[in-house]
């Protein structure tokens, strides 16, 4: 790194090898955890090697109930996308054509889910939906974590719609275009990239979220209440499996993405 | 609104109109007024009126006895009018037990156990203190990363610290299991080095401690407060700081009066992101604890819910740990002096 014009050389070699000292601190965890999913030891260790095996990931999978909780992960966020993308969406049109004072109230309501802890996201929809009689379950999930993920993807629209150019949307009208069609030419297509992006942190947000879900989710269960659920009951390295996918899926999706950057840059 | 109505026309304005507010309604407002309503009541306790009923029911028994053996005929009338009111008051208090009174007040809030109210104010410090030490530790590194240039940040920043952010929660957690465990890293490591002696049990019992549950919260949070340090810091222009420099400042001087300034809403964010989290986590403390101990309030509440089932002191827990959350993110912002929109970016 080359901040070296602000500081001094030697605060800079400090400063260097903090970084890399947390960088350390935050990977060698995720290592070992790692390391343990390709041991042939039945208890999930890297101290006591008893050699290389790809056993585990076999056992995962044939593993129904971690299958059947991926399945339902993904039920969930493909429900969490549809509801809150939408409620987004809505919220974010409404919010930049409001006035100061209101659109601050507002914006405070529908901000507050984010600042508010998960569980009691959960706890809240899950009382709310027994009261229609709706028990405990993935639909309650679906609506639990909605309520905090559309007011992140709210966030990503009112970003995207403070850079747009209002007077297009106007000329369109002056030249007698329809409301329905300006929505559909002209705001839609200028959001669309701000959909995919949101889209996708909804589904990333929804797929690990634990906290909001476990107590949302009654006798049902996710991928991710499956592993909790699953680490109560001695360890066994199948979940460090899971987690070796978790992390080679995650590092590629960065590598990609710099990658990508770096290339665009050249062009 | 009349602006939308402007732009989008009266049929697609009332759509959006719409969908927002059921969206408040369905999603955010009312289930919290429902969980706050049900921490607001109790039902009345059945075990006294069941009490009655049994008591009841054997004095009908020892009446019809007495009935059965008297002979004169306006004895045994007097004794079956006495049967039959017994009978009907038992029926009246076996309706009430079925269906206690709902009776409204504060008593769940009150009803709270000494115990459980240290363990709230334990879990409320720890939180404090996990929130403290990740500012600590993350002022550095933001200000390192936010500072640098070049595309080794871009490496740091994308695969360093956004990979292990991206990893899911309870995995962060698992893998400090796995190094505190009895036969985790830690001890396997003391093992080899003749410390401890793993073969008779002679481990150090880590996850006994409730440190293991603080340990594991500052890894799995510390990135929440990173990141939105970096955000404000890297808007800083670089300029000020040599400026400052320039004109004989300190480093320590320039920290103080340039750079911690110009974080304030980064910090304020992060500090309410992280203890946030930390207080109202229930990943960490049940993984760490393998569900055995009750060190953290968020397990208390899920025990109300789903071992003792009493929805309403759940609730009362519940809005308790809300109340203190809002506290904290009022202070925050009263504190750096920033608004809701400086936060939430």
């Amino acid at each position: 790194m080359s901040a070296a014009s602000t500081e001094s050389r030697g605060a800079q070699l400090v400063l260097n090898i903090y970084v890399g000292l947390f960088v350390l601190y935050l990977f060698l965890p995720l290592a070992v955890m790692s390391a343990a999913a390709f041991n042939a030891y039945d208890y999930p260790s890297v101290t006591q090697w008893q050699g290389f095996t790809l056993k585990w990931f076999v056992a995962l999978a044939h593993d129904q109930r971690l299958l059947q909780g991926l399945w339902n992960s993904l039920l969930v966020a493909l429900g969490v996308i549809v509801v809150s993308i939408p409620a987004g969406l809505c919220g974010a049109l409404i919010l930049t054509r409001l006035q100061a004072k209101t659109g601050t109230a507002l914006y405070s309501v529908l901000v507050s889910p984010v600042l508010t802890p998960g569980i009691i996201l959960g706890i809240s929809s899950l009382i709310f939906w027994r009261r229609f009689g709706v028990p405990g379950g993935l639909f309650v999930a679906v609506m639990a974590q909605s309520s905090f993920i559309a007011s992140y993807a709210m966030l990503l629209f009112l970003a995207r719609l403070q850079r747009q150019d209002r007077t297009q949307e106007e000329a369109a009208l002056d030249l007698g275009a329809g409301h329905f069609m300006v929505f559909r030419r002209i705001t839609l297509p200028f959001l669309a990239p701000t959909a995919f992006t949101a889209a996708v942190v909804a589904f990333l947000q929804s797929f690990e979220n634990y906290n909001t879900t476990v107590f949302a989710i009654g006798g049902e269960w996710t991928l991710v209440t499956e592993i909790a659920s699953r680490l109560r009951f001695g360890l066994s390295p199948v979940i460090n499996v899971v987690g070796v996918i978790f992390v080679a899926l995650t590092v590629a999706a960065a590598v990609t993405y710099v990658l990508l950057n770096s290339r665009k840059k050249q062009a | 609104m009349g602006s939308l109505a402007r732009a989008y026309g009266r049929p697609l304005a009332a759509l959006i109109i719409g969908i927002t507010v059921l969206w408040i309604l369905a999603l955010i407002v009312v289930p919290l007024g429902a969980m706050v309503e049900q921490s607001l009541w109790w039902k009345e306790s059945a075990g006294e009126t069941s009490l009655t009923i049994d008591r009841l029911y054997n004095d009908i028994a020892t009446l019809q006895l007495d009935r059965d053996s008297a002979t004169d005929t306006e004895k045994q009338a007097a004794l079956d009018a006495e049967i039959v009111a017994k009978q009907a008051q038992a029926t009246e208090l076996e309706a009430s037990e079925k269906n206690p009174r709902k009776i409204y007040g504060l008593a769940n809030f009150t009803r709270m156990s000494e115990l459980h109210i240290y363990i709230f104010v334990r879990t409320i410090f720890y939180a404090l203190l996990v929130t403290l030490l990740a500012l600590v530790v993350c002022y550095p590194l933001a200000y390192a990363v936010a500072l640098a240039s070049g595309p080794r940040k871009t490496v740091v920043l994308t695969v360093a610290l956004i990979v292990p952010y991206a990893i899911n929660e309870l995995l962060r957690v698992y893998a400090w299991l796995m190094i505190l465990d009895y036969r985790g890293v830690i001890n396997g490591v003391l093992g080899w080095l003749g410390v401890v002696d793993l073969d008779n049990r002679g481990w150090i019992p880590f996850l006994e401690n409730p440190s293991a549950v603080f340990v594991a919260m500052i890894y799995t949070y510390v990135l929440f407060m990173v990141f939105p340090m970096v955000n404000t810091l890297e808007t800083l222009d670089r300029n000020q700081i040599e400026a400052a420099r320039d004109l004989g400042a300190t480093s320590w001087r320039i920290h103080r009066r340039v750079i911690i300034p110009h974080a304030k809403p980064g910090i304020a964010v992060g500090c309410i992101m992280t203890f946030m989290l930390s207080a109202g986590s229930y990943s960490v403390p049940q993984i760490m604890t393998r569900g055995q101990g009750g060190d953290w309030f968020s397990q208390l509440v899920y025990r109300q819910f789903y071992e003792s089932n009493n929805w309403n002191m759940g609730s009362a827990y519940a809005v308790s740990l809300l109340v203190v959350c809002t506290l904290f993110i009022l202070l925050m912002m009263r504190l750096f002096g920033v608004g809701l929109r400086d936060i939430a970016k």
